[in-house]
């Protein structure tokens, strides 16, 4: 058995409950479905003598609606939730598609949106036992000095691993943080921060209430992809989001935002130049594609933080992208 | 209960404290109150608080989906809201912390049986050869009950899916997905019968030479 | 709640039934409601908790180790090391190379250090941080290159040479010759990574030791009988005051088939303590203690005549042991010596060195030895073959070499169903109709092998049975099988019911089995090399004719008739003259106690010298290892799909056509082939044991060391082929292992069909696939300019 550490758990009865008892009690942390932050406490990667369960206040934040045009998606609602919603499917497919590839069938079923959302950054250095690290010598992320994978790094670049992250930034979604203090509505992109220790701007007291995409979104052309070696219960190797918006049959506007890669999910840059291609014959579609997928190659550095052969990964990544381009305007 | 206690303490790392806390489960229909550490997992609780050790760990991480219970909202209302099925979803109890799972009704795998005997799941595995050694299979069952109490005629494509968070390592799955659709009645056991193999005469090679250096 | 929908118990397919029958599991029910035993499922009053302290160090020297801390802890009972057991011991009596606990030197990351048991795990796991272990780091040899080449730096002080474990050369003739006359060649190197058993069970054992000194010990082993030599000579406790007791095991595969350091540490501290004592590896410890497939290094040249007869194969294996022998000594021969059939060679040779490496053990998994050169070597003679333009299942069947024949290293092969085995999975794939017509990126590929049914000797030499069973009946009706023989999930204690209810004509529900517990059940060596049924259902089949012969007698009596014309069927005991003159099976129960006048009880035994000729394998030194009673036989087609420019691809499909002599139970059967197939196939796709360069696991979790999940898995087609063994048990061999290796190589056949491609290192990770399919646009382009 995996011992946890001596925990006490706390269950409010409302989201204003909760946030107060993060500020008062010092390194609470929250526990949402726990799929992330239990296997991660067993590891001994955290100090904390506190959680704060959410699943008490489910009911008030376990919901999928559309208001003020746009779809709204409670922190607590399950990842099979969404992936078998029929509004979701319908206006967003790509992000259905994205959480349905999320771990396994039980895993779906426990993992929430707001945790997926807040998931920790993840790496074959530190998702590991206590013993293994320090048979390792610890690192940055958690006890130690070092990063094992860029030699002499001072940040920690533990990958992003979330897969309904990418789809969202790539879908313009904002989210909706609730403090103490009150609350604040910034688009999901600026959540992330580029640190692998924590990769978020959440504040100590502060919890992800919802996501919300502006349904105008729909209209865009998207697809996610996402590379594993394994096809349930496997992290992802690499993924993206794309969308497309397809004006008059050329690219008006087109963002694509990787995941898997670095400590947080990245816009790939210097996309503005694609637009006003044309893509009304497949040709065209797929000549898109490879110019997209070429430049996030250029943009992109898969390191050695995941344990799949990072050369492999680079190189294929232009025809992951390629084909996500082409699933994206050709279906 | 600790023997060493009352011994002089005299390094800084001390005992782990075992806050005991009383967590009430609903598990199999029945209301049970029981008393483990604070930061006790459901697993935990099940196997060594209740003695259900029909559960089983096979990585504690949530990994390998032995553990697997089902559960639903207790509240009928979440649970309708949800649209949770009878017994409920699938869901690992080697990282559900006790505490937090007193919210849900769950079924371990004691509680498939009912007074007519086996559940048509578990029948269906014992006479498919569906288990081998057995380890996997509770949360295989009962991964496969919830799929049928949701999709009574499932194809090999749904099940496969529905399967693919608990690994076994002895079957190859091939006859897991057999029993499940004997159970939901949709086919037979297998029944193919082995093939006879005609006499051949053997093949003489030429007599050799034997080297032979060992050490 | 209700039972939904009506499915029951269906005759007449699930009738009960003897030998041949398709009956489920004689545990099965107890599997199905969760009421089964395994080992962590069990718990005493007062029991105690006990954890490992293990090695940060992939080689160190250990200077010291000081407990007091520890002990001191509130909760922690008592606390071990290894100068309180330092007795070497392993399981093949000429390499006893490990130490429950290393006294003085650790060999990798993980190799146990220290012991404590404490009132539960969380206060034990505390404690071992607690314990203060000086270590003089020693540079730690990772590869069997490096091995060799520091013979200066032992890993492992038994090792006689340098690091070597064990060095066999062997040669059949005149390779050399044959060789250079040959017409068709095919001569590279290939690459066999390790990878592990995974067993879902992590590795669990509890000791008891009562007021009167005798020690029992639960472990989930495989081998029951070997752990309890182990624990008297290193216990110092005769074994008469310890039992061994498995129960229900979640899986072994080879993985639980040496004694581990828990079931030493629970004895001892039980024994220390006068408490019981539970150990529970978490699944981080059952990847370091491994004994899992060893990486292999070959070197392998493969030559065929202008007929495409095989006329020379050679063969240099360089194999990394890991820090301990294990089975290691075998696994040298096994390298060698398994490759011999299905087909006839002309001249065979090879030369196999074990090396010592500062890593965890490698050991016996599922195909013990023989998985890796079957791998090279069917790729290597479908390559050769293409020199010819032949097709790979015709030259498989060319050089089938029979039945009743000698194999070049003086193996005798008895029956041998391999034509019949190709034909199966030729017809089901659509061979004809599809091979090499598939299209860019979709292949099929076939492979054969054949593999062993239990070993000639004992590990330790002996005179006594290698398997024993004892029967008893009574007036009951209910029949009592102790059989020393580990059912491991294989099924054979439903076999065991099986051959009862065929010679008895009990049914096979009124069987009880009592196995594997040392007090009670006579000697079996364990659940290894096939051996099983084989050799405990040969046994079973004596003790349950004895007492046939007995209900015969009586029932002859009171039928009136000679004991020739009564027959036997399931249930009833008739004349055959005169139908109308039967009885109940419990009637000529209570009939046969009368006339015996005391209980109706025999034993059966099995012993390689009394079968067949007696006296198997060459007469050379090492001629008896790979030496088998009989041989299995296995044909595989393997289809994949593949993304040529990703260098991901699937296995779709396996054709699996296996002959295991006589098919017991052809659900069991069958689920023996799909389970090893799925394992082979895994090994194709994504096992791996991978270390850093400081020489730690770089996963030890099911997250990381990936196994296939259902979809992950092809679709397997399993076929049964009965040639019916003159020696084994109503004709059977084994199934539980020898369907795995054509697996692996089918699938490097399908991607050449596939894609032109020769894929030679396991296992076949997307990014090789896809070098190796750029390696070949790039010769394409150069012999276009
Ligand atoms: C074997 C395995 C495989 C997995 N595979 C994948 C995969 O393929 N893809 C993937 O994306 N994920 C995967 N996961 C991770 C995880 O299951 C999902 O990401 C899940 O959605 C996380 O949600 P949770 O509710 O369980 O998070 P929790 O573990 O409860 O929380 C995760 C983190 O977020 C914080 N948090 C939770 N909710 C909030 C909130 N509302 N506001 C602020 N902070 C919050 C927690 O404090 C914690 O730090 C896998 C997990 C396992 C064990
Ligand atoms: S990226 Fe470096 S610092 Fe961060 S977890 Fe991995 S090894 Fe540690
Ligand atoms: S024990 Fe493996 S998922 Fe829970
Ligand atoms: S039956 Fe053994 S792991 Fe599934």
């Amino acid at each position: 058995m995996l011992t946890l550490p001596m925990l006490a758990v706390h269950q409010p009865k409302s989201v204003d409950e909760a946030v107060a008892l993060l500020r008062d009690i010092p390194g609470a942390r929250l526990l949402a479905g726990g799929t992330d932050i239990v296997p991660n406490l067993k590891y001994g990667m955290y100090e904390t003598g506190n959680l704060v369960a959410l699943r008490g206040i489910s009911r008030e934040l376990r919901y999928i609606r559309e208001e003020e045009s746009e779809l709204r998606i409670g922190a607590m609602c399950s990842v099979d939730q969404l992936a078998n919603h029929a509004r979701v499917i319908e206006l967003f497919p790509s992000l259905a598609d994205a959480a349905s590839q999320i771990a396994g069938p039980q895993l779906r079923r426990m993992g929430t949106v707001g945790g997926n959302l807040c998931l920790d950054t993840r790496c074959v250095y530190i998702n590991q036992s206590h013993f293994w690290r320090s048979a390792l010598g610890y690192c940055l992320k958690k006890d130690g000095t070092v990063c094992h994978v860029v030699k002499g790094g001072q940040r920690c670049v533990a990958a992003a691993s979330n897969d309904t992250a990418p789809i969202l930034v790539a879908l313009g979604a904002m989210v909706r943080l609730v403090s103490p203090r009150g609350e604040r509505i910034i688009p999901l992109d600026d959540f992330y921060i580029a640190d692998g220790v924590k990769n978020t701007q959440l504040a100590r007291d502060e919890l992800l209430v919802e996501a919300r995409i502006p349904l105008a979104a729909a209209r865009l052309r998207q697809a996610y992809g996402k590379l594993r070696l394994r096809q349930a219960i496997d992290f992802p190797a690499l993924n993206f989001g794309v969308t497309i918006s397809v004006e008059e049959q050329k690219v008006a506007a087109l963002r694509l935002c990787v995941g898997a890669l670095a400590a947080r999910p990245a816009l790939v840059r210097h996309v503005d130049e694609l637009r006003g291609r044309p893509v009304s014959t497949p040709e065209e579609i797929r000549a898109l594609g490879q110019e997209l997928g070429l430049r996030a190659q250029r943009q992109c550095k898969p390191l050695t933080n995941i344990g799949v052969d990072p050369e492999w990964r680079r190189e294929i990544l232009p025809v992951l992208v390629r084909r996500g381009v082409e699933r994206a305007l050709l279906s | 209960m600790n023997r060493g206690a009352g011994r002089p303490n005299h390094q800084r790392v001390s005992a782990p404290s075992q806050t005991q806390v009383l967590v009430t489960l609903h598990i199999n229909g029945e209301t049970q109150s029981v008393a483990v550490s604070s930061q006790a997992t459901l697993l935990e609780a099940l196997r060594d608080g209740l003695g259900l050790t029909g559960t089983k760990q096979g990585c504690d991480k949530g990994d390998c989906g032995a553990c697997t219970v089902l559960a639903r909202p207790l509240d009928e209302n979440a649970a309708r809201a949800s649209g949770s099925s009878s017994r409920g979803e699938p869901i690992l109890s080697c990282i559900t912390l006790a505490q937090d799972a007193q919210g849900l009704a769950l079924t371990t795998i004691e509680g498939l049986a009912g007074a007519q005997g086996l559940d048509s799941i578990q029948r269906a595995f014992a006479d498919c050869g569906a288990l081998q050694c057995g380890f996997c299979q509770p949360g295989m069952m009962l991964s496969a009950r919830a799929l049928l109490d949701s999709n009574p005629q499932p194809s090999l494509p749904q099940i496969q899916a529905a399967l693919s968070g608990n690994l076994c390592r002895c079957t190859g799955y091939t006859k897991i997905y057999e029993a499940v659709q004997v159970a939901a009645g949709m086919r037979m056991p297998s029944h193919a019968r082995p093939v006879r193999s005609e006499p051949a005469p053997g093949v003489d090679g030429p007599r050799v030479e034997v080297k032979e250096i060992a050490t | 709640m209700s039972n939904t929908n009506g499915y029951r118990w269906h005759d007449p397919i699930h009738a009960p039934g003897g030998v041949g029958a398709r009956i489920p599991k004689s545990d099965g029910a107890a599997k199905a409601d969760g009421s089964g035993i395994f080992t962590d499922d069990l718990s005493f009053p007062r029991m105690l908790h006990a954890k490992l302290l293990r090695s940060p160090h992939a080689h160190a020297r250990i200077r010291s180790i000081d407990t007091s801390k520890a002990e001191a802890l509130p909760g922690v009972i008592a606390t071990l090391i290894g100068s309180e057991m330092p007795a070497r011991y392993g399981v093949i009596p000429w390499t006893h190379d490990e130490q429950a606990l290393a006294t003085d030197h650790v060999r990798f990351v993980g190799d146990e250090v220290a012991c404590v048991a404490a009132v539960d795990e969380r206060t034990a796991e505390a404690a071992l941080r607690l314990i203060e272990v000086d270590y003089e780091v020693l540079p730690a040899l990772l590869s069997p290159q490096d091995a060799l080449a520091h013979p200066e730096i032992k890993v492992n002080e038994r090792a006689k040479v340098g690091n070597i474990t064990k060095h066999v050369s062997l040669s059949f003739g005149d390779v050399d010759g044959a060789l250079s006359a040959a017409t068709a060649r095919s001569h590279h190197t290939y690459e066999y990574a390790g990878n592990t058993h995974a067993a879902i069970e992590p590795h669990c054992a509890v000791a008891r030791a009562d007021a009167d000194g005798n020690l029992t010990v639960w472990s989930s082993t495989q081998i029951p009988h070997y752990v309890h030599r182990e624990l008297s000579r290193v216990l110092g406790l005769a074994p008469a005051r310890i039992r061994v007791i498995q129960p229900l095991l979640g899986g072994a595969f080879g993985g639980k088939s040496d004694p581990f350091s828990l079931e030493f540490c629970v004895a001892k501290l039980a024994l220390k303590t006068g408490r019981p004592v539970k150990l529970l590896f978490t699944r981080e410890e059952v990847f370091y203690s491994h004994r899992g497939r060893h990486p292999m290094t070959m070197d392998v040249q493969v030559a065929l005549d202008a007929d495409g007869r095989i006329a020379a194969v050679d063969n240099k294996i360089l194999i990394d042991g890991g820090a301990y022998a294990s089975f290691g000594l075998v696994t040298a021969y096994y390298s060698g010596q398994l490759l011999t059939g299905p087909y006839r060679f002309g001249s065979y040779r090879f030369d196999s060195t074990r090396v010592y490496t500062n890593k965890p053990p490698c050991g016996p998994k599922r195909g013990h030895g023989s998985v890796q050169p079957r791998f090279a070597f069917e790729v290597a003679l479908d390559e050769a073959a293409a020199q010819l333009e032949l097709d790979p299942i015709e030259v498989r069947r060319r050089n089938f070499i029979g039945e009743n024949v000698d194999t070049v290293n003086g193996q005798r092969i008895t029956s041998n169903g391999f034509l019949k085995c190709l034909e199966l999975v030729e017809s089901a794939s659509g061979w004809k109709e599809r091979h090499g017509r598939m299209g860019r990126g979709r292949g099929l590929g076939v492979a054969g092998s054949m593999y062993i049914s239990g070993t000639a000797y004992p590990v330790y030499p002996n005179e006594m049975p290698q398997s024993g069973v004892l029967v008893k009946l009574d007036r009951s009706g209910r029949v009592a099988i102790f059989s020393g023989a580990s059912d491991i999930g294989q099924g054979v204690n439903t076999l065991l019911c099986q051959i009862a209810s065929e010679e008895l004509g009990c049914d096979p529900r009124d069987v009880t089995v009592v196995a594997s517990d040392t007090d009670l059940t006579p000697v079996d060596l364990g659940a290894y090399s096939s051996r099983v049924t084989f050799m405990t259902g040969t046994a079973a089949r004596e003790a349950c004719g004895k007492l046939r012969t007995q209900l015969k007698l009586a029932a002859a009596d009171k039928l009136g008739c000679a004991a020739d014309q009564v027959e036997i069927e399931l249930g009833t005991i008739r004349s055959a003259a005169d139908a109308a003159k039967n009885a109940s099976f419990m009637q000529a129960c209570q009939w046969a106690e009368a006339r015996e006048g005391r209980p109706l009880a025999e034993t059966g035994g099995y012993r390689t010298k009394d079968i067949g000729e007696g006296k198997l394998g060459g007469e050379y030194r090492g001629g008896t290892i790979g030496a088998s009673p009989a041989y299995s036989f296995t044909a595989h087609i393997a289809e994949v799909e593949v993304d040529e420019e990703t260098g991901l691809w699937r296995c779709t499909n396996v054709w699996a056509a296996h002959d295991c002599g006589k098919a017991l139970n052809p659900t069991l059967v069958e689920g023996q082939i799909e389970g090893s197939v799925y394992m082979g196939v895994a090994e194709a796709q994504l096992e791996e044991m991978s270390y850093t360069a400081s020489g730690q696991h770089r996963g030890p979790s099911l997250l990381d060391y990936r196994i296939p999940t259902s979809l992950d898995t092809p679709l397997i087609g399993a076929s049964i082929v009965e040639s019916g063994d003159p020696n084994g048990p109503y004709g059977a061999k084994e199934a539980g292992e020898g369907p795995l290796h054509a697996a692996i190589p089918a699938i490097a056949n399908a991607l050449f069909d596939a894609c032109g491609i020769r894929v030679r290192e396991l296992p076949f990770t997307p990014a090789k696939v896809l070098a190796l399919i750029r390696a070949r646009d790039e010769a394409q382009r150069g012999a276009a300019c």
